[in-house]
């Protein structure tokens, strides 16, 4: 507990936030025959990202994980559109505004801020050698001559534990676990202070995922990195984050030190989405909450959790609930923080 | 080099299209040491039967029908061959580009593709020759033929294009920084190329059809040896009711054989690129 808060302490007086996200709102906006539909992907989200942490973002499918680090990206494509709110990169004094200038980026991107992106696997081409995959991403942004940019990705590929050699190969020739390390290689090979892993580790067996798990965490110690790190699996990120944060229909619900929020979790679906993990020894039957994630097109007034909520008010249908500091030195988006008892 | 071994060793299509191309290759190379010029006529006694001194015969007009085929060979394959690279170039530009940038560029361009594709080409190359008359040499020829003949492989390149669109890779690619240009040339082209083989055979047999067709009416260099133009002055002479059969069977013959050889290497080159085919082949 202590430890806890004085971690969150540190977050208030250190202002080094590589990622400053304020108010962020972006939908896909569809218009068929005049009839205009929304789907509220990112709503209302603000956070920010410490150099040298790994953050967490957690949520069920269809939450707005995958939306939201998109648009932290700037990879966004229509239908998707930001409406309101702001994404602020700092890379070492230089700062990049996504969506208000977004011409600052396209040169940091890769250089300073790299993406994993969601079925990573595939992102190597199948018809292509994996050294062409190197020299087609980051040749560009080394700004090395041709010998020295290859001793460097060799150099890099063997700290990564992955022989030289996968070079020379096609990604078919490839076991999946491999393909995996080589897209992480990838996406460091530059060391950029900032990367986005989307579910990185999702197609992959335990064994290798422990693996590959503890490489991102190798690497991004070693380079002092930031990573957003986003799966649905909170085992996962039990594993690997600093700092976690809970996503419900495109609305974070908490968000804090991910030790205090497994411990003592403030919002009520928190403690449903860690009352439901199975631990060793523990027979009890895990209680499942009753009713599915709303549609993000037409979501429930007020908190979006209510229709769920065993600890629903009137209130809580009435009025959107904000993030509030909470009790173990996070943040929090429910009325009825305090009394929530993990399940 | 091993691919090719074992194509020929386990595919016989491949062997036969293989041993075919040979001929006609080994035909066009023979053109290039010819005893007489190929332009001149009566320097062989007219009308005589294959013989030992001649291989395949002599025309009525007093050229060797042997050395008459080899450089009518020559020039047809050339035409073929530069009419199926225009082409190409053309459909992988188009199809790639309009399958990558999509939306509104993509209903233009397949607008017009489609526009294309749909006028027949027979009647516009022959308004071409009717206005060009003495102009008309075959690279213009050549030209527009391979300006009418790239449409439908675009639109094939188009569709895989349309699907690479959407893969991560290109996802990564665009995120990394990569030009539009590098990508398609870079990433996608290579992912096509087997469709572009497939269908440069196909466009080469169309192109030498569309030749032949042309020259036997005597819409083009009447004068230059082609296997059109061979069959066309056999028919000026009246060949086949005057009893000189070879004039103009040995180029049908030979005309055959070259589509025969371009089918079937087509058709091998398809069975390796695509793995069900291959499947099939195993009994699986």
């Amino acid at each position: 507990m202590h430890e806890v808060l004085s971690k969150a302490k540190k977050t208030a007086v250190t202002p080094k936030n590589v990622l400053t996200v304020e108010g962020l709102k972006a939908y896909y906006i569809n218009e068929h025959f005049g009839v205009r539909r929304e789907v509220r992907a990112v709503d209302d989200i603000s956070l920010t990202v410490q150099r040298n942490e790994v953050y967490g973002i957690a949520g069920e499918s269809s939450s707005g994980k995958s939306s939201l680090i998109k648009t932290l990206a700037g990879a966004i494509r229509p239908p998707m559109r930001v409406v309101d709110g702001s994404v602020k990169f700092d890379f070492g004094g230089q700062s990049i505004d996504v969506y208000g200038a977004p011409e600052q980026l396209k040169p940091a991107r890769w250089r300073h801020l790299s993406y994993i992106m969601q079925g990573s696997m595939n992102v190597l081409n199948p018809v292509r050698r994996v050294k062409h995959s190197f020299h087609d991403f980051a040749y560009r942004h080394m700004g090395l001559s041709g010998a020295a940019f290859w001793s460097k990705v060799r150099q890099h590929l063997e700290r990564l534990g992955l022989d030289p050699d996968v070079l020379e190969a096609f990604p078919h020739q490839l076991s999946g676990g491999m393909r995996q390390r080589i897209t992480i290689a990838l996406a460091t090979v530059c060391e950029p202070e900032f990367i986005i892993a989307d579910e990185p580790t999702t197609a992959l067996d335990v064994l290798v995922q422990q693996d590959v798990l503890g490489l991102i965490k190798d690497v991004q110690a070693r380079m002092q990195a930031s990573i957003i790190f986003v799966t649905h699996d909170m085992s996962v990120h039990a594993a690997i984050t600093d700092r976690l944060a809970i996503m419900y229909a495109g609305r974070l619900a908490e968000e804090g030190a991910t030790q205090a929020l497994f411990d003592n979790p403030q919002h009520p679906y928190t403690a449903h989405l860690i009352g439901s993990l199975p631990r060793i020894g523990d027979v009890r039957v895990r209680k499942s909450l009753p009713g599915k994630p709303p549609a993000l097109s037409d979501p429930p007034s007020g908190c979006r959790f209510h229709p769920r909520c065993p600890l629903a008010i009137e209130r809580c249908s009435r009025e959107v609930p904000l993030m509030q500091p909470s009790a173990t030195g996070g943040r929090v988006a429910c009325f009825r923080a305090g009394e929530v008892v993990a399940a | 080099m091993k691919v090719l071994i074992d194509l020929l060793r386990y595919n016989r299509e491949f062997l036969l299209g293989t041993i075919l191309i040979s001929i006609i290759l080994a035909l066009v190379a023979a053109s290039f040491f010819a005893p007489y010029d190929e332009l001149a006529t009566y320097v062989v006694i007219p009308d005589m039967p294959p013989s030992a001194e001649y291989w395949l015969g002599t025309t009525s007009r007093g050229q060797e029908v042997f050395w008459q085929l080899a450089a009518a060979m020559r020039n047809t394959l050339l035409f073929g061959v530069v009419v199926a690279l225009v082409s190409r170039v053309i459909a992988i530009a188009v199809g790639l580009v309009s399958g990558y940038l999509g939306g509104r560029v993509d209903q233009v361009i397949m607008a017009i593709n489609d526009t294309l594709n749909a006028l027949p080409n027979i009647p516009i190359l022959l308004l071409l020759v009717f206005v060009l008359r003495d102009q008309m040499s075959w690279p213009i020829l050549a030209v527009t033929a391979a300006l009418l003949g790239w449409q439908h492989d675009s639109r094939l390149i188009r569709s895989v294009a349309l699907s690479l669109r959407n893969r991560e890779f290109t996802r990564h690619a665009v995120f990394s920084g990569m030009r539009t240009g590098q990508i398609l040339w870079r990433e996608h082209l290579p992912y096509v190329m087997p469709i572009v083989f497939y269908t440069t055979m196909n466009n080469l047999i169309w192109a030498i059809g569309l030749e032949v067709t042309l020259s036997i009416l005597g819409f083009s260099d009447i004068n230059r040896p082609t296997i059109g133009g061979m069959i066309y002055w056999a028919n000026a002479h009246s060949a086949m009711v005057a009893g000189i059969w070879w004039w103009i069977v040995v180029p049908m013959a030979f005309v055959v054989i070259l589509f025969l050889g371009l089918f079937m290497l087509a058709m091998s080159v398809n069975e390796y690129i695509d793995p069900r085919s291959r499947l099939a082949r195993m009994g699986a």
